[in-house]
Parts: structure tokens; sequence; C-alpha cells
């Protein structure tokens, strides 16, 4: 079968579990299974090549520029651990049918083991590390929604987020080293990789490359100082625990290092981290595991001290060395599996896993004792089982062994782990099943349903006869992965129960008598244990990462504090200093251009301007007098507009002038009338420096523009040459607008239609929330005047519409070639309609005049569109203009453009626009009572409001 | 002439007049115009990439005048797909928008809509260096607009300031070009190019200055620190839907970088040598630091996107700031996929908002809580760059991208850290939100004491949701992501050849100035 | 006049600066009217100054012309910033009315009505 296939079927399967949970449990573990056993089966069918030496690969282009591509292949060292992967994955799958109860979502479940499995599949058949880092990310993700599958206990979901937490943290590590790596071997597929170990070996980049790639997989293999996780991933329900811990998660790591071996390995730097890191880790487990009371906490620290076994035997860099790892991981899969599912079946039996609860069991649980004793004695190196076997060679290696010039010191470092690894092995079983029976078990155990001790009796069986007939059964594959590993043909595996009177087996004797005596000494022992300090490293963690959270948050906070003007004050500070190092770092000639004279009328506007502006800065706790003030602003700016020969800005200026004025003041009756003064000295002068900065940097910048011809000619003459004869109008400005450049006006003239309608959905969205109320009963800051509508203003404004309204038209008309054109027009069309508001009220006008507002700015916009496509129709592209001339009788020449209708669309958004947002403003002002259908009245009740008001 | 190109800015400026003018009264049909004309826009889009495909550069000379005196549309890879992102993106947002409901929960939804989409899809394509500044305005504007959407004291507030912030911005835009103008007499990005190219030495200051200005300004809208400020607020106040769609606001502003400083203010200019990279690299490793640290501090869901969507910003500026080929063809795939990621979460964080509301406390369990905890988890996979999702793949292009930088090591270190801090808050999120709520201890919270006056009342306002709608979007940006992952490949060759485009402007730059076809 | 005007621009935008730097929303308002005064002023000088020289096309006689394309960006600029005031306005007034307090800054703990 395609190794595609077999990396792809548990991901394709992990469907099935989803949806057939539906149909019930056994439909979802049924087809789990059975998509497991295909992959096996698909695995099995490639074993012989395997075996005979061959490699079976699957290659696919995925992403060649970065040279992450599906690369697959298939050797012994991958047979191995895929076939532990599926093998006891199928186990696994039914002794979770019937561990987990109705409770537990077992669709949910099934789904996240496939895809776990899919993952681990993917590490040990990807030939291109960086495939290899996404199922090694993947593992870390999956075994996350594992372990918090009980989402309800809180040790789940803090167990899953730190073995989260750790071993992606490892594999981020790794994503540096093997981009490193790759790019030292020029190649990130690892069979390119695997035949440079000179030139990477040689690169000064070794040793980082080493050291990252290491972390990941000191991580996930937890190895000391990152082993803290394994134990409390133990909150998972025992199947995956048993599946994690035993065969696949923590041994991702050890197939890293045997993956990496011929090119990583065989360095003092190799030897001195992973050597002594694995002893190191090896014993502290071992040691740890023996004072656990939790049977899952001891397997979880029994396993930490296998992995540093199996990580010292890599560590060593001898050939033999890493055949006697291979085969411990053979070993150690068969007997820990078996363990835990064993432990989980006292669990489940006995409703407590705590050994202190526990004892006698083998009168009440016979079959359960003889699996968990034969395995727990493998475990514990005690011949003829397989544990002994791998257990010897791990001696034998270790008495080889020279560790800084000390032929000693790592022989009986390894002893004392082993006699460690017997002592806590023994306890298994002595304190759980011997002894005499108790009679305060939590429930009365008894075996459980052969679906749940079958899966752990054929473990038990392999570990019987490998330790039987090591030849027969193991030597095949062990040779072949060891091949692997080494890199050559021809590995030594010859295990005997009995090779002698060899230095490993008296170290054995010692460990296991040692262990036994330990055993007898355990009260004593664990007294001492426990009056030792040891640092809890959940609460390490815990706190680091509280610690972290907390920072972050405090930090975020502080920088993000809501305050706008802070934010402000930061961008122009940032501003100004970029600004001011680009302007430092150029060169600047002299001034080129010839000043315009001042005049003493420049003076005075230019005293006006300026006076004004910091008139509305000195006064601006007023709020009335500043729009005031900044309405002479406007002005003073209009007539400088004109001044300076741009009537056509002078007079948008003013009619803008005018209508936003009245926005503001029509804004301003709803808000408070003064600003309250709560800047401190030091804010005021920060923003007095701020500001003064600003102002040099703009004032500066223009003046060294205005005083410097263009360096380049500038595009306008075109214009200014074309205006006539191409845009058939002489004021170039208004050509410019609605022909050069009409585009920006369409643009513009968008924005204006946005902004009504935003004002528009606003007031009704206020309007429509519990502030209406608020609005209604408001009560005016100031004393109403009499007659809201005085005769004089309602007469001026009716006589002076229509007069208005024709300006507006000829402004209109005479934009193409004088000052004007649709956008003041509009601007006066929409003032003579609001002096109508304004003078005789808000009902009156309304009524009268039933402009839909909305409909304006839909067609000016539409207006200006279709005018803008007219110009298809001629092949000519958006916006393109024609214009002609008309001699009508008893009228003056007279052209027709298609330009002005363009224009008209500008006219007509900008009426509708503006008018819109007043009536919005308006409405907000409205109040029950105010309407007066005679606004010429005088209110006969000025009195008693005046009274009513001041009696506020 | 090929009217293609200013299709897809005239159509929703032609929808959303007639929304607003015959149909605003009529849920029902506002959503099939607003849905018909952005199906329609992603049918142009993939005309528009199909002309660009093969490098071929269109121009579209408004009203017949010859560039750089006329305002030109141009067509070339990078604004085809542009222009396609954002509208596939539109669609998921519509579709999200109409299915949850929000876009009944004020009015003009849908008009907005179309106008923020002209402006973003205008600002891609425009070669006018003012009319560019326009079509911020119009994005901008709308964006005020869609962004106050349902109103509310709190979102209200956040609103003035996210106007205020930009209008600074639109204010610097304005100083910037005309201080370009007053130096090189053009507005046309092309005719920029050339001239900046021969602008005599004594006057480099003053071009200095409004070349970083007019950088300031993109920054603004890209997010950068420290001007990044306006977007945690905003977003996270604003209608998750709408922070969707600002998903690409964000990326107008790398866009617009990415484009200006190849095309006018090219890396080997000695005009504005040290002006560029220098200081965004460092600004883009800092922003997506802050991105991250936001992301594990976060007390509420809708500020925890947001960060993260800062993050993203980061990791693509990294990634443009380098300046060279590989780092632009790695920004490119990165931008696809931070848009589709950034709107996908926001979705995301809209389910759970409805169902739980959106503070990272511990509530009782949701309904339909597993299907949003999926969706949850592979979008945290997204945003955190974990594998299987494209996330993934755009950090190592960065990340490899970056190899020949002399930063190298410390843009892999804060790349690599940052992704673990993101881990972590996101794991420690999705676990309050989703897992904790099956946790015995946890009671339904005490409702709010007071009531936010803001909140509309009037029965019309009501949201009205297209029950199921909701998801179909969300699966879509989703389905989106893993097609990016598989098909990394192909969208790498594009992102290449796009690269190579805008590294070579002279192409762009005869093509716009002397008048093709004639 | 040169001074004269580049002087106005940079007290405008100081003056402008300095409300925006406020913390009601009222003078922000005021403030970003006056930096809009100042931002137009400016760009309608890049085109440089001149007296008397409307870009005006006399059909009969000769004339020097001031550069009118500023003159065209600057009634953009300005229809366009009155489009964003009038939103800024009401999105403030809105604010105002829904949180009962004009306060700019949002940092609120102490914010509502404090």
């Amino acid at each position: 079968m395609s190794l595609f296939l077999i990396a792809a079927l548990p991901f394709l399967g992990a469907v099935f579990p989803a949806l057939l949970i539906r149909a019930g449990r056994n439909a979802a573990a049924a087809s789990t299974g059975s998509v497991t056993l295909l992959a096996l089966i698909g695995l099995l069918l490639n074993a012989p090549a395997v075996l005979r030496g061959e490699t079976v690969s699957a290659r696919l282009d995925w992403l060649p520029d970065l040279g992450l591509n599906a690369n697959f292949q298939l050797d012994g060292l991958g047979l191995l651990f895929a076939g532990l992967i599926l093998g006891i994955g199928l186990l696994i799958i039914i002794y979770a049918r019937f561990y987990l109860s109705r409770e537990d979502p077992m669709g949910q479940f099934y789904s996240f083991l496939l895809l776990f499995q899919g993952a681990m599949v993917g590490i040990v058949l990807s030939d291109n590390i960086l495939l290899l880092l996404v199922f090694w990310e993947l593992t870390s993700l999956s075994s996350f929604l594992l372990i918090g599958y009980w989402k309800h206990l809180p040790e789940g979901r803090q167990g899953a987020r730190m073995a989260l937490a750790v071993t992606a943290s490892g594999g981020l590590a790794m994503i540096g080293g093997m981009l490193i790596l790759g790019h030292v071997a020029g190649s990130y597929d690892i069979s390119v990789i695997l035949q440079h170990k000179e030139l990477i070996q040689a690169s000064p980049l070794y040793a980082p490359a080493l050291i990252l790639i290491l972390i990941g997989a000191f991580t996930k293999s937890a190895q000391f100082p990152f082993h803290f996780w394994l134990p409390h991933a133990m909150a998972a329900p025992t199947p995956v625990s048993a599946y994690l811990h035993s065969a696949t998660m923590v041994k991702a790591g050890l197939f890293l290092m045997a993956r990496m071996w011929p090119v990583l390995s065989g360095t003092e730097l190799w030897f001195y981290l992973v050597a002594t890191t694995g002893l190191v880790t090896m014993v502290l487990g071992a040691v740890i595991a023996l004072f656990k009371d939790d049977l899952k906490a001891l397997l979880a620290f029994s396993t930490v001290s296998h992995l540093g076994l199996i990580t010292m035997l890599l560590g060593l860099g001898t050939k033999a060395a890493a055949v006697a790892a291979v085969f411990h991981i053979i070993n150690h899969a068969t007997f820990k599996a078996a363990l835990f599912m064993s432990a989980g079946i006292v669990d489940h039996a006995a409703h407590t896993r705590s050994i202190r609860q526990l004892g006698g069991l083998r009168h009440l649980m016979p079959v359960t004792f003889t699996l968990a004793g034969i395995a727990a004695l493998s475990m514990a190196g005690i011949p003829p089982f397989n544990g002994f076997l791998s257990k010897e060679m791990m001696l034998e290696e270790a008495a080889h062994a020279v560790w800084a010039g000390s032929a000693y010191l790592l022989p009986a470092v390894a002893v004392f782990g082993a006699l460690f690894s017997v002592a806590y092995s023994l306890r298994y079983i002595a304190h759980v099943f011997l002894g005499p029976k108790r009679h305060d078990y939590p429930t009365l155990p008894h075996d459980p349903a052969p679906g749940m001790w079958l899966p752990p009796a054929v473990l038990v069986a392999l570990v019987v006869l490998i330790g039987l007939f090591p030849e027969a059964i193991a030597a095949p594959i062990v040779v072949s992965a060891a091949d692997a590993v080494t890199g050559d043909h021809h590995s030594y595996f010859h295990p005997k129960l009995w090779h002698g009177l060899t230095p490993a087996l008296y170290m054995s004797v010692v460990a296991v008598a040692g262990g036994a005596l330990l055993l007898m000494l355990h009260r004593p022992a664990e007294g001492l244990w426990n009056a030792l300090p040891r640092p809890e490293a959940k609460v390490i963690y815990d706190a680091i990462v509280g610690a972290a959270t907390r920072a972050s948050r405090s930090f975020t906070e502080t920088l993000h504090d809501g305050a706008l003007s802070r934010y402000s004050a930061i961008f122009l500070l940032f501003t100004l200093a970029i600004a001011y190092y680009a302007y430092a770092s150029g060169d600047i000639g002299a001034s080129t251009r010839a000043m315009q004279p001042i005049t003493a009328m420049t003076v005075v506007g230019w005293v006006c301007l300026v006076g004004s502006a910091l008139c509305v800065v000195a006064f601006h706790r007023n709020r009335l007098l500043a729009l005031v003030l900044i309405g002479v602003a406007g002005l003073m700016v209009s007539l400088s507009f004109n001044y300076l020969s741009a009537p056509d800005l002078a007079l948008t200026q003013i009619s803008v002038e005018v209508v936003s004025i009245i926005l503001l003041l029509l804004a301003l009756n709803f808000m408070p009338q003064e600003t309250p003064r709560e800047s401190s000295a030091g804010r005021k002068l920060r923003d007095a420096v701020l500001s003064i900065g600003a102002g040099l940097g703009a004032g500066g910048l223009i003046y060294a523009l205005m005083t410097r011809d263009f360096a380049l000619p500038s595009i306008s003459e075109y214009h200014l040459a074309n205006s006539y004869k191409g845009g058939g109008g002489t004021n170039v400005v208004n050509v410019i607008l609605v022909d050069f450049r009409g585009f920006d006006t369409f643009g513009e003239i968008i924005v204006l239609g946005i902004a009504a309608i935003i004002i528009f959905a606003i007031t009704e969205s206020v309007l429509g929330s519990r502030v209406r109320a608020r609005l209604l009963n408001r009560k005016p800051w100031y004393p109403l005047a009499g007659d809201a509508h005085p005769l004089m203003m309602v007469v001026a404004t009716r006589v002076m519409m229509p007069i208005a309204l024709m300006v507006a038209a000829y402004i209109f008309f005479r934009g193409h070639n004088m000052p004007g054109g649709g956008f003041i027009a509009g601007l006066i069309a929409a003032i003579a309609v609001v002096m109508q508001y304004m003078a005789s009220g808000f009902s009156w006008a309304t009524e009268r005049q039933g402009l839909p507002y909305h409909g304006i700015i839909g067609t000016g916009v539409l207006v200006a569109a279709a005018t803008g496509m007219g110009a298809w129709f001629n092949g000519l592209p958006f916006l393109t203009s024609a214009f002609g001339y008309v001699d009508p009788p008893y009228l003056d020449e007279f052209e027709l453009a298609t330009a002005a209708l363009f224009d008209l669309g500008v006219f007509l958004a900008v009426l509708g626009a503006v008018l819109l947002a007043l009536q919005s403003l308006a409405r907000f002002a409205w109040q029950p009572g105010i309407a007066s259908e005679h606004p010429m009245d005088i209110n006969p009740e000025r009195d008693e409001a005046t009274k009513t008001i001041e009696g506020h | 002439m090929n009217h293609w190109i200013i299709a897809p800015i005239l159509l929703p400026a032609v929808v959303a007049p007639f929304i607003i003018m015959v149909i605003r009264y009529h849920r029902d049909l506002q959503r099939v115009f607003s849905v018909a004309s952005v199906v329609a826009l992603n049918l142009i889009a993939l005309v528009l990439l199909a002309q660009a495909m093969d490098g071929t550069i269109g121009v579209y000379e408004l009203g017949d005048w010859p560039a750089p005196f006329g305002i030109v549309l141009v067509l070339d890879r990078l604004s085809a797909m542009m222009v396609l992102l954002t509208t596939l993106l539109a669609l998921a947002v519509v579709l999200y928008a109409i299915g949850s409901g929000w876009d009944t929960r004020g009015r003009h939804f849908h008009a907005l809509f179309q106008f923020q989409l002209m402006g973003v899809l205008g600002a891609f394509l425009t070669g006018d260096a003012f009319n560019l500044f326009v079509f911020f305005e119009v994005l901008l504007i709308a964006s005020y607009g869609l962004m106050i959407h349902g109103g509310g004291a709190t979102r209200l507030r956040a609103g003035v300031q996210y106007v205020v912030y930009n209008l600074l911005g639109s204010s610097l835009f304005l100083i910037a070009l005309g201080t370009l103008y007053s130096v090189t007499g053009t507005l046309n990005m092309a005719d920029l190019a050339v001239r900046v190219a021969e602008l005599p030495a004594e006057d480099t200051a003053l071009l200095r200055v409004g070349a970083v200005l007019l950088l300031l300004v993109f920054a603004i809208k890209a997010a950068v620190l420290p001007l990044h400020f306006w977007l945690p607020a905003s977003y996270a106040n604003a209608p998750m839907p709408v922070a969707a769609l600002f998903a690409i606001m964000s990326k107008v502003g790398g866009y617009a970088i990415l484009r200006m400083y190849t095309l006018v203010f090219g890396p080997d200019l000695a005009v504005t040598d040290g002006l560029v990279g220098d200081w965004l690299l460092p600004a883009a490793l800092l922003t997506l630091a802050a991105g991250s640290i936001g992301v594990l501090g976060a007390r509420e869901l809708g500020r925890l996107v947001a960060f993260s969507a800062i993050a993203s910003m980061g990791t693509l500026l990294i990634a443009i700031s380098l300046f060279t080929p590989q780092a632009a063809t790695a920004a490119l795939y990165y931008v696809i996929h931070s848009t589709f990621a950034t709107a996908m979460m926001f979705l995301v964080a809209d389910l759970v908002i409805e169902r739980r509301g959106g503070a990272l406390i511990p509530t009782p369990p949701m309904p339909q809580g597993g299907l949003v905890a999926a969706l949850f988890f592979a979008g945290a996979i997204a945003l955190a760059g974990m594998p299987p999702l494209s996330g993934f793949v755009g950090k190592l292009l960065v990340m490899d991208a970056a190899r020949d930088s002399d930063q190298v090591w410390t843009v892999w270190a804060v790349i690599l850290v940052t992704s673990l801090i993101t881990i972590v808050g996101m794991a420690r999120a999705g676990s309050i939100l989703f897992w904790k709520a099956h946790d015995h201890s946890v009671l339904p919270p005490d409702p709010p004491e007071h009531t936010d006056d803001g909140a509309p009342v009037a029965a019309d306002l009501a949201p009205e949701p297209v029950p199921g709608l909701a998801f179909v979007p969300v699966f879509a940006l989703l389905t989106a992501l893993v097609a990016l992952t598989v098909l990394a490949g192909p969208a790498m060759r594009y992102t290449e050849a796009t690269a190579a485009q805008l590294f070579a402007p002279a192409d762009y730059i005869e093509t716009v100035l002397q008048r093709p076809g004639s | 006049m040169e001074l004269l005007l580049a002087s106005a621009v940079g007290i405008l935008t100081a003056s402008g600066i300095y409300l925006i730097l406020r913390q009601r929303s009222f003078p922000v308002i005021i403030g970003l009217s006056l930096l809009s005064y100042a931002v137009n002023l400016f760009l309608f000088a890049t085109g440089r100054l001149a007296l008397n020289q409307p870009p005006i096309l006399n059909k009969y006689a000769e004339a020097a012309y001031t550069d009118p394309l500023p003159q065209a960006l600057v009634l953009t600029a300005i229809v366009i910033s009155f489009g964003m005031t009038a939103v800024v306005v009401m999105i403030a007034l809105s604010a105002y009315l829904s949180a009962r307090n004009d306060r700019i800054d949002m940092t609120d703990e102490t914010g509502e009505d404090a």
C-alpha cells in the first residue's frame, strides 16, 4: 500500500467515529479499529521489502520553492515505530471501548485518537524534515485535545495546556534547528541530509542546530528538565496515557534522535548533552517513581526514567548502544502499555489508583495480577522477560562508557537508576496485588470483561515470547531498524538470557538485590524522601505562566489605556522625529524664488487669521465663542485664497464654512456649553511643546517648498494648455475637477454621500435607543426666545429663497468658464433651504418641502456615474467628456458639455448630503410642543416658559 | 479599450446609491442586491486576474487623458491579486452579516458595505497618488459608518477615537502629497518614479520628508507600532463582521507600502536611502511582539482577536520591510493567509459573543458549543501559525526569506517566541471559553448591572438572522485556508511572479507613461 | 508674503494640534477644523503663491496663470474634510448622548460620568 495512503488513512478515518457515534459506541469503535487495522495491514505489506533492507519511498512536490515536500520513506526504523503506533493503537482502541463510560463522548475520543495516530505515523514516515515538523506540531495539538478530553476536570485542562506549551515550544525551537540544518545540508530531505555528516558537523552552525533540535526532542520525550509535563498529562483517560506514554508521543523525541543519529551523533557535544541528560532523567525518574502513590503517576515517572535510559543509549554514540536502544524501545512499549492498561483496570474496578488504598488484589483479580505481574517483572529487568535482555545490553554499554575521564561514574549511576527501577517495579506488584486482602476498597474489585484484559494480555504474551526467543521474534526488525539508525548493514544483535558472568550480570544482580532491599525499606526511605525539600515543577510552571499572563496583561493595558490624547501625542512625536531625521539626512539648496510683496492689507489679514486661531485656543472652553472665532478664521482663509488668485477656493471655503458652522451650532445645542479645566500644568506644557513642534514643522516645510521652484516642470502646464482645447472650459480649476481629474471629484461626492447616510444611520440608531427619551425631556440650556421665529427673519428668508436659488443656478452654469461650479452651487442651494428651517422652524419647513434627500443623493451619484459611462458608447474611457456650442436666438453663445452633466451630479449629491445631514441633526431637537404651525406668532407662553426654566 | 479595470470600482459605486434611493426600506431586496453585487465583483476579479496572470499590465486612462496628466487605473499581478482577495473576503463577510442579522441592527449596512468595497478596490487599482488619497478617504469614511453600525455608547466612543486618529492620518497624507507634488511637480505614481530617479541632488531633503511622511500614513493603516493604537479599541468594539472586513483594510496599508516603496522609492534608490527598511523592520518586530503579548493578556475575546490581527500585520510587515523579491513573495503569500485567518477568527468571535458574551470568564456551555469550539481551534491554529494550516507555511516562508538579512537571528527569535506566546494565549482563551464551561463549579454570571444607554430598543432595529447561514462563510474561510495550504505550490508561483514584477518596475512605468495601444 | 503664509500655516497647525490633544470631544473637533484650514493652505501653497493670476483662461490676451492643480486638489480636500467633520461631529454627539460623557479618552473604569 502506498505510504501516502498509510499516512492519510487515520486522518481520513477520523471522520467516521465522529459520525458513526450516532449509530452507537460499537460502530464508532469498530470503524476506528478497522481504519487502524487497514493502515497496519498496508504497512505490513511493505514489511518484507524493508526487512530485505530496501527503502520504500513515495514523493510528492508540495512547496518546492521552500523545500517543503510531501516525501515519505519507510525503512527499518520507520517500520518499527509505525508498527508499534498502529499495533498498540489497535489494542488501545479495543481497550478504550470498554474503558470509557457512557457519559464520555466516545465519537470525539476516537476522532482525536485517529488524528493523533495519523500525526505519529506521519512523523515516522516523513523523509522531509519540514514535513516532519508539520506532523510533529500536529501531535502536540492532537495530544492537547486528548489530554484535555475530560474537560470538566481542572487537572485535565491544566495538564493539556502544560503539555501543549512545553511540547509546542520544543517544536518551535526545532523549526529553527531544522531550518539551519536544511540550510547547511542544502536540502530538507532526510535521505539527503543523512549523507552529509562531515559537512554538517564541520559547520559552525552545527552546535546551534543540534541544541535547538535536541530541545525539541527532549521536550517531546520528557527529558530532564522538561520532564514535568508528562506526569500531569496523566489526567487523561487511561487509554490515552497508555497510548501516548508507552508507544507513541514520548517516543517521537527518541525517534527523532535515532533518525538524526547518523549525522548528529558521534561528537563530544552530542555525547555530553544527550548521554548526560538521559542518565540524569533515568535516575531522577526512577527515584521519584518509587515514592508516588498514584499508580499512573508511578508509571508516568517510570516512563520518564526509561525514556532517559534510551536517550542515554543513543547518546553513547556507539553502534551497539544504538542497537540496545532500539531493542529497549520495543520492550518498553510492550510492558509499559500493558502496565498502564492494568492500572486502568484496577482504577476501573476499585475506583482508586492510590496504592495506599490498595493491596491484596491478587485474590480478587487473578487475571489482572498475572498480567500486571509479568509486565512489572519485565520492567524490573527480571529474566526471562524481554526487559531483562535490553537492560543487560544497557548495562553492558554503560559499563564501557567513559564519562569525563571516569570509567566508573556512568556505570555506577546506571546501576543506581536500575536499582530504583527494580524497586518501584516490585512495589507495583507488592503493594497493589500482594499482601492481605483489605476490607476498605472504595468498591469491591473484580476482574474486568475480556475486552479490557485481552489487549494487555496480547502485549504480555509478547513480553514473554520476546524474552524467551529474542532471536526468532525480535531480531529481524531490531536489526533492520538498527541498520537504519547506524547506517551500516550488519548490526550485531544476539541477545541471550545467559551469556556468562559478564560485568553486566553483576551490575544487574546488584540492582535486583538492592532494589528488593530498598523496597523493604520503603517506609523509612519514604519518610526520608518526604523530609527532603523538592521543587514541585507544576508550581514553578504555573508561577511562570501566571506571571507571564499578568505581565502581558498589565503591559498591554498600560500601553493601550484608551487615552486617545496620549495616542495622538505619541503619533505626533514619532512623526516629527522621523520627519526631522529624513530632513536632516538630506541636502537642501538655497531658495530660488523671489518672494511676493507684503502689503499692509496682507498684514492685517494675517493678524486676523492668526489672532482668531490663537483666540480659539485661549477661549476654547467657551464653546460658543470658539465657534464664532473659527468662523472668523475660516473667513480669513477664504479671503487669503481670493487674494492669492484662487477665486474658486474662496467661494468654496466660505460656503463650506457657513454650512459647517451651522452644523456645529446645531450639535453644540445638545452638548455642554463649557469645557471643564482638567489638564494638569505638565500636561499642558507637553501639549504646547508638541503642537509648537508640529507648527514649526508644517510652517517650515511649506516655507522651504514655497521659496523653491519645481525641480521639474509641473504637469499642470499641460492642464493650462489643454483646458480650453480639450476640456472646453476656461476655468482651468473647474475643468481639472470635472474633466482632467473628474475621478477624484467622483470619489469626493461619494464621500459626501456616505457622510450623509452615516449621519442618517446614526440618528436612527440613537433615536431608536433609550437616548430618545432623554432628548424628549431635555431642558434647553438657556431660556427660549419668546418668539422662536422672528417676523423679520421669516420674511427676509422667504424673500431670499428664490434669489438664492437663482444665484445657485448662475454659479452652476458659469462654473465651467468662470469661478463657480456644481459644488458651490449645491452648497448655496442647500443654504437657501436651511435658511427656511432656521427662520420658520423645522416642522413648518418640512411640511412645505417634501424633498427625498436620500433620493437626491442617490440621483446625484448615479447621474455623475451615468455621465461618465456615457463615454463608453463612443468607445472612450469612463468620464471622457464631450462638448459643443449652441447659439440659441436672442441669447449669447452657450456651451453644452457632458462635464456640466457630471457637475449636475455633483450639485445634487452635495445638496442632498448637506440637507440630509442637517435634517438628521434637527430631528434630535424635536420635542412635543415646540412645533408651531404658525411660525410668525408670538409665543404667549413665553413668560411661563421662562419661569419654569429659571425654576430649574 | 478594456473597461474591465474600472468595473470593480463602478459596480459598487452604482449599486450603493441604488440601494439608498430605491430599496432602503426593503431589507430582503437590499440583501439580494448586496450579495449579487459581491458575486459579480468576484467574477470581475477573476477576469482581471486572468488578464494580469501572464504579466501584462493594463492601463485605464480616465477621461481619455494621457498619464501623467489625467488619472490612470493600473492592473498588474499585485492589484489583480488584492482585488480578488478583497472580493472573496467580502462575499464571506456579507453572507455572515446577513446570516447573523448584523445587517439589520442599523441603517444602510449594505450601502456602506458597497461603498467600503469601492474604496478598497479603488485603492488597489489606482495609479495616481492623489487619487489614492481620495480612495483612502472613501474607504475610511465608509469604515466609520460600518464601525459604529448598531450604535451603543462604548462603540460610539471608540468610533470617535477611530475617526479622530484617522483624520490626523488624512491630514498627514495631504501634507505628504503636497510636498511630493511641490518637489516633483507630478502626482502620477509612474511619473513620480521617473522624476524621483532624476531628481537633482540639492532637493533631496524635502523629497525625503515627503517620502517618509507618506510611509507613516501607510504605516498607520498597517497598524505598525507605535502608530497602531487606533486598532485594538476600534476592531474590538466594531461589529465583528465589520472587523472581519477590516482585515483587508489594514492590508491596504501594507499594499501601499509595498507598491510605493518598490515602484517610486525603490529599495536601492539613493535619494530615500535609509528611510524605509531601517526603521520599518524593527517597528514590525515590535508590532509582532506587542500583538502576541496582547493576545496572551486579553480579557475579552474581541480584543484578543484584534491583537492577533496586529501580530499578523507585524509578521507581514517583517516580510515587506526586507524589500527583497524573495521576502515579497513570502509577504504576498502571507497577506492572503492573514486576511482569511483574521477574518475567520473575527467571525468565530462573533459566534461566541452572540452566545455567551465576549468576556474571558467561565460561563455555562453555549449552544452548538462543540462546533464553535472546533472552529475556534482551527482559527487559533491558523493565527498562531501552527500546522496544518497556511499560517505555518507562511511563517516558514517569512523565516526562510529573512535568512539573508543581517537581522536574521532577531527575526527568527521574535517570530518563534511570539508564536509560543500566541499559542499559550490561545490555549488559555479556548480552555476558558469551551472547556471550563463544563466544569461543575461554573455558575451563570450575574446580568450586567448598568444597561448601555446607546443600545437600540426599537423593534425595527432588532437583528433578524437567517438561521444556519452564519456558519457557511466561516467554513468557507476555513476551506480557503486549507486550500491555500494544499495549493501552496501554485500560490507561491503566482506570488513569486508578482514579486518579480514589483521589483522590475520599468515595465510598469513604460506601460503607464507611453499610452499603450497607440 | 510667503513668510506670512508659512507662519499662518504653522500657527494654525499648532493651535489645531493643541486643541486635538484636549480631553473633550468638542475642542478636539474644533482643533480638527483648524488643522484642516492649515492643511488646505499648505496644499494650496504647494503651487507657489501668485497675485492676480487666477487660472481663468483669458481668450483675448496672453496672461500668466498661477498653478491650477493644487487649487483643484484643495477643493477636493475641502469637500472631503467637510464630510469628515460632519461625520465626526455626529458621532461625537451621539457618543455624548449615549454615554452622558464627552470625554475623548476611554480610560474608563472611572470613565462613565467621572
